[in-house]
C-alpha cells in the first residue's frame, strides 16, 4: 500500500464522516465536505467534457492533421488560426493538428455547433446574452425532435401493446408468470389509473368509485417506490460502511477510527461552547 | 395500559437522531457478524441469467456503464457479476459509458474481472470505448454509425486498429446489450433509442429506486430481465455461483429493512394513539 492510497483513504473517511456528521447537526465538517464535493464535481465534469468531446470531436474535426503540406490561401489562414491558438494552448492545439481519427480534411460543418456553443457562453455578457437564445433554441428543438419519435414508440405504442393482455390459455393464478388473475389486475389498474387523470368529468358517483380504485393502484405504486427508495439508501449506507470498515484496518493506519474520534471530540467541544454562549 | 400508551406516544416523538443510531447499528453489526440469510433469485434476475447463458463463445455484448461512486454499492456488484458471466462464456465485451465517472467504474471492474480473474486480452476479448457526452444523442449515434461517436477508445487507440472492432459498425451488430444504469441517461434511453429500434436483446441493472420506472419496459418485453439494486446483484452472484460484495451486504440489508418496517408500524401506532387521545380531550 503506497502513501497516496493511504492518504486517499484518509480523505475519503474524512469526507464520508463529514457528510454523516450532518445527521447530528450542521457543522464545519459537513460544510467542508459539501463545498469540496460541489467544487470537485464541477471541475471534474468540465474537464471530462472538454477532453472527451470538445477537444477530440470538435477541434479534432475542425483542425485534423492535414495530409502533406498545407496549400492554398484559405487553408493556410485556417491553420494559421490553429497555430495562433497552439501558441497560447499547446496541450489543446498540438503542433500540426489534432489526430483523433477524423480524417485529414477539416469538417467545416462543425463550425455551426462551434458558433452555437460560443453563443451559449455569451449568456454571461449581459449586452450579448440574447445570442444564447439561438443556441438554446437549437438545443431545445433538436432534443424535442429527437425524443418525440422514441417516446411515442417506446412509451406509448409498445406499452399499449404490452397492456393488451390475454385471458385465454393461461393458469388462473401464478405468483411469477402471466395468469388470468394477474392480467385482470393489470387491466383494472391500467383503466382505473388512466381514468383518475381524466378531469373533464367530476369524480362523483360510479365514476368517482372507479377513479378511487385508480387511486388505490397509484398508492400501491407509490408504496413500492418508497420501499425501493429505502432499499437503495440502505444499500448506499452499506457501501459507505464497508469502505469505512476497510479503511479502519491497520493497513490504512486506522483512518476511520482516528477521524471518527477527532470529529466526535471537536463536535462535543463546539456544542459545549455553543451551549455556554446561549446560556450567557 | 395507559402507561403503555403513554410510552408509545412519547416514543413516537423520539429525537430522530436515536433512529439514525439504531439504523447505523443494525446495518453495521451484520457486516461484522454475517447471518448468511438465504438468497433466492427472482424471475427478472433469472431471465438475465438465462439470456446471457444462451450467448455463445465469440458473441458480442455491449455493456454500458452509467453510474458513479454515489451509486457504486448498488450497481458495481451487478456489473462485476455480469462481466464474470460474460467472460466465463467467452463473450466479447464492448464497454461504453454515458456518464463520465462510469469510465472509472468500468476500469475498476475490468481490472478486477477481465485482467486479474480471467486474464483476458485487451482489444481481442474486451474493449473500453470510454465516455462520450451527449446523452441520448450518443446512443442514437451508435445506432446509426459507431465510428461517428467513437474514433478512438478510452486509451486513445484508433478503433480501426483494434481487432475486435472489425465488423462492428452499429448497435445492431451486437448480440446482447446491457445497461448498468443509475439514472439519466441510462436504461430508459437505451430502450428508446437502441433496443426498440434495432431489436437487439437488452437486459439492465438499475438502482432500487429506478426499478418502478423501468419495470413497465420489462413487463412489455422491451427489456429481458432486470437486476434491481444490491439484492439483484446478490441474486446474480448466486446464479453464477460466485458470491461477491452484493451477497455480503444482503444480511445488513435484510435486517435494516425489518427494523425500518418496525419503525413504520410503531410510528403509525403512535400517531393513531395520539390522534385518538386528542379527539377524546
Amino acid at each position: 500500500m503506497n502513501g497516496s492510497e493511504i492518504f486517499g483513504a484518509w480523505v475519503a473517511v474524512f469526507l464520508t464522516l463529514g457528510i454523516f456528521s450532518y445527521l447530528y447537526k450542521d457543522n464545519p465538517f459537513y460544510k467542508i465536505a459539501e463545498h469540496v464535493f460541489v467544487g470537485v464535481s464541477a471541475g471534474y465534469w468540465m474537464s471530462m467534457f472538454f477532453w472527451t468531446q470538445i477537444q477530440p470531436n470538435l477541434f479534432g474535426r475542425l483542425w485534423p492533421v492535414p495530409e502533406g503540406a498545407i496549400s492554398g490561401f484559405f487553408m493556410r489562414t485556417w491553420y494559421g488560426i490553429y497555430n495562433f491558438f497552439g501558441v497560447l494552448l499547446p496541450s489543446v492545439f498540438p503542433d500540426g493538428g489534432i489526430d483523433k481519427g477524423h480524417g485529414t480534411h477539416p469538417h467545416f460543418i462543425y463550425i455551426i455547433p462551434f458558433i452555437l456553443g460560443v453563443m451559449m457562453l455569451l449568456s454571461v455578457v449581459s449586452k450579448w446574452s440574447w445570442f444564447a437564445r439561438l443556441g438554446i433554441a437549437y438545443t431545445v428543438g433538436m432534443a424535442a425532435g429527437l425524443r418525440a419519435y422514441a417516446f411515442l414508440n417506446s412509451n406509448v405504442l409498445v406499452q399499449l401493446k404490452g397492456s393488451a393482455v390475454s385471458f385465454v390459455g393461461l393458469d388462473w393464478f401464478s405468483l411469477t408468470d402471466a395468469s388470468i388473475i394477474n392480467n385482470v389486475i393489470i387491466l383494472i389498474g391500467t383503466i382505473t389509473g388512466l381514468l383518475y387523470f381524466y378531469f373533464s368529468k367530476e369524480h362523483k358517483g360510479t365514476f368517482g368509485k372507479v377513479t378511487r380504485v385508480g387511486i388505490y393502484f397509484l398508492m400501491i405504486s407509490f408504496g413500492a417506490s418508497f420501499g425501493f427508495a429505502v432499499m437503495g439508501r440502505i444499500s448506499l449506507l452499506i457501501g459507505r460502511f464497508t469502505d469505512l470498515i476497510t479503511y479502519g484496518s491497520s493497513t490504512y493506519n486506522y483512518a476511520s477510527l482516528w477521524v471518527l474520534l477527532l470529529m466526535i471530540g471537536l463536535l462535543a467541544v463546539w456544542t459545549f461552547k455553543g451551549d455556554k454562549k446561549v446560556a450567557s | 395500559m395507559e402507561k403503555f400508551l403513554d410510552f408509545i406516544v412519547r416514543a413516537g416523538s423520539l429525537d430522530r437522531r436515536y433512529i439514525f443510531v439504531v439504523i447505523a447499528l443494525v446495518v453495521m453489526l451484520p457486516l461484522f457478524f454475517p447471518l448468511n440469510l438465504p438468497i433466492r433469485p427472482t424471475v427478472s434476475s433469472q431471465t438475465i441469467y438465462d439470456t446471457v447463458e444462451k450467448l455463445e463463445s465469440g458473441d458480442k455484448a455491449l455493456v454500458s456503464f452509467e453510474y458513479g461512486p454515489s451509486t457504486k454499492p448498488e450497481i458495481h456488484p451487478m456489473a462485476i457479476a455480469l462481466l464474470r458471466h460474460l467472460f466465463e462464456k467467452d463473450v466479447k465485451v464492448y464497454i461504453t459509458c454515458l456518464w463520465p465517472d462510469g469510465q472509472f467504474m468500468a476500469m475498476e471492474a475490468i481490472q478486477q474481472v477481465a485482467v486479474n480473474q480471467y486474464q483476458k486480452v485487451y482489444g481481442e476479448d474486451y474493449v473500453l470505448l470510454g465516455f462520450r457526452p451527449g446523452n441520448e444523442a450518443v446512443i442514437k449515434g451508435l445506432v446509426s454509425n459507431f465510428r461517428k461517436v467513437y474514433t478512438v477508445d478510452a486509451q486513445g487507440n484508433f478503433l480501426d486498429d483494434i481487432p475486435m472492432m472489425n465488423g462492428i459498425n452499429k448497435v445492431a451488430d451486437f448480440d446482447y446489450l446491457f445497461s448498468a444504469s443509475a439514472g439519466y441517461p441510462g436504461t430508459v434511453e437505451w430502450v428508446q433509442y437502441a433496443a426498440d429500434p434495432t431489436g437487439v436483446t437488452m437486459g439492465t441493472g438499475t438502482t432500487s429506486i429506478q426499478v418502478n420506472e423501468v419495470m413497465p419496459y420489462v413487463q412489455a418485453g422491451q427489456i429481458k430481465g432486470i437486476l434491481g439494486g444490491m439484492p439483484g446483484a446478490a441474486e446474480y452472484e448466486k446464479l453464477i455461483g460466485q458470491p461477491g460484495i452484493g451477497t455480503s451486504g444482503m444480511d445488513a440489508q435484510s435486517v435494516a429493512h425489518i427494523v425500518i418496517v418496525g419503525f413504520i408500524i410503531f410510528g403509525n401506532i403512535s400517531f393513531f394513539v395520539e390522534r385518538r387521545r386528542s379527539k377524546k380531550y
